[in-house]
């Protein structure tokens, strides 16, 4: 192999055996979405680690949810989340997604969408498949004409969702300011004090 | 109403719940992973407010000001079980603990739903909330390192009989048990520890921890009286430092 630039002469000739990975000294990560309001979709709200589905649904509710308003929450594992090709905005996600021989039935999968760089994930809705490949099938078919980035599917029965006798969890002790550091004032105190400081020289 | 005993039965939940609080916010930042340090905290800062809310009722009745009230007694005037002021030690026995006493307080609270004292009673329903997700977080940690390693089930073991003789201490009766029962302000501490017990089991009973044999448990008492452990004059001249310091301190 005869090349100029460095980058092609690092690679051995030939590569070594692929060796299994040491398994990782961490918790996995899961995927938390969150109702704001009732009424509006769920959204992705960011990643927990957790050694279970149902210790990161409890470690998710602290979280995400311990400041503004919440209804609902719920979990799944990240490896259970299907994700589609994701555009520039320059075309539909859904125009890569392959189609498929679609079946009748199955379960249901809730479908998420990207809909700008940056934002979170949105709930778009459910449909019933056989299988991940046949979800985003007929995901496209009920939802495709929506210019979107990227799509999430996801298999109802992996997600840990909120039980409805669960649903107080949000229901507080609304005194609750002096967690935010805005309560603290800090700002105004630093003004006074430079104030003072100032008089005094 | 028996005005000393509602007082005495509230001053004992403010101060457990006070000094749990403090004990449990002192994970704050040393947590064994970050989501648990937030939801520890998370709990402490809850705890604390429960202890606000019942102190501003304690002064509705004409005790003094909630923070000098929670800032300016000696140990002996505390009226908290000694579990809540012990050392956190390793984190098998800080979850051990909060499992044990979350189980108890958020049956007390509930109690207290049906309280003849009304301002109790209506806080008692505005908390529930919290100590849903206090005893939910308590019982899963249970769940999963009570059957999770050999190393995880035998220091949870440990910490369990560590922690169960100061467990009982929870449910020392006050001197004014039977006024609290004959006027509905509280069922009292027997039937509490019944409905304990079957809750503590329940949750056990799905792992492979051992509840001790408690008729072999000698039961620590005397935090109801302000008989307290070393360990408590500490944590309270830590807490109130800056109070005493400088009483007007605003932050």
């Amino acid at each position: 192999m005869k090349s100029l630039d460095p980058r092609v002469q690092r690679l051995p000739e030939e590569l070594p055996p692929l060796q299994p990975k040491a398994p990782l000294d961490q918790f996995g990560s899961f995927e938390v979405f969150v109702q704001p309001k009732e009424g509006k979709p769920f959204q992705h709200e960011g990643i927990v680690h957790a050694p279970s589905l149902e210790l990161a649904f409890v470690l998710a509710k602290e979280a995400f949810t311990r400041r503004f308003t919440c209804t609902s929450l719920y979990v799944t594992d990240t490896r259970n989340v299907m994700v589609s090709p994701t555009t520039e905005g320059n075309q539909n996600a859904y125009d890569l997604i392959p189609s498929v021989t679609e079946h009748q039935g199955g379960e249901p999968f809730e479908v998420y969408h990207l809909m700008k760089r940056g934002k979170q994930h949105l709930h778009a809705g459910t449909v019933e498949a056989n299988s991940h490949e046949e979800a985003f099938s007929k995901a496209k078919a009920a939802f495709g004409s929506k210019q979107v980035f990227n799509v999430w599917v996801v298999r109802r029965s992996d997600i840990r969702f909120t039980r409805p006798e669960e649903q107080d969890l949000w229901l507080t002790l609304p005194e609750k300011k002096f967690r935010d550091a805005s309560d603290y004032k800090g700002g105004d105190k630093l003004k006074e004090f430079l104030e003072r400081q100032s008089s005094k020289s | 109403m028996n005005e000393q005993a509602l007082k005495e039965f509230l001053y004992k939940m403010a101060d457990d719940t006070l000094i749990i609080g403090h004990r449990n916010s002192e994970w704050t930042g040393m947590g064994p992973i970050l989501e648990e340090d937030i939801a520890f905290s998370s709990m402490a800062q809850d705890q604390i407010g429960q202890s606000l809310a019942l102190f501003t009722l304690l002064h509705q009745l004409g005790e003094q000001e909630p923070d000098t009230v929670a800032f300016m007694r000696n140990a002996n005037q505390f009226h908290n079980c000694i579990l809540t002021e012990l050392p956190n030690q390793e984190y098998d026995f800080s979850i051990v603990r909060h499992f044990l006493y979350t189980t108890s307080a958020t049956l007390r609270w509930d109690m207290c739903t049906h309280s003849s004292y009304e301002p109790l009673a209506q806080l008692a329903k505005k908390v529930k909330g919290e100590l849903r997700y206090h005893s939910l977080h308590a019982r899963t940690w249970i769940q999963q390192l009570g059957s999770a390693t050999e190393e995880s089930i035998s220091r949870l073991q440990r910490s369990l009989e560590l922690a169960m003789p100061y467990a009982l201490g929870i449910f020392e009766e006050s001197p004014f048990e039977k006024e609290l029962v004959a006027q509905h302000i509280f069922e009292g501490e027997k039937r509490l520890m019944e409905k304990w017990l079957s809750a503590i089991e329940e949750v056990l009973g799905k792992t492979q921890l051992v509840i001790p044999d408690l008729k072999l448990i000698q039961p620590v008492l005397g935090g109801r009286k302000g008989q307290h452990s070393e360990h408590l004059q500490p944590l309270l001249d830590e807490m109130s430092e800056v109070f005493r310091t400088e009483p007007g301190a605003e932050w």
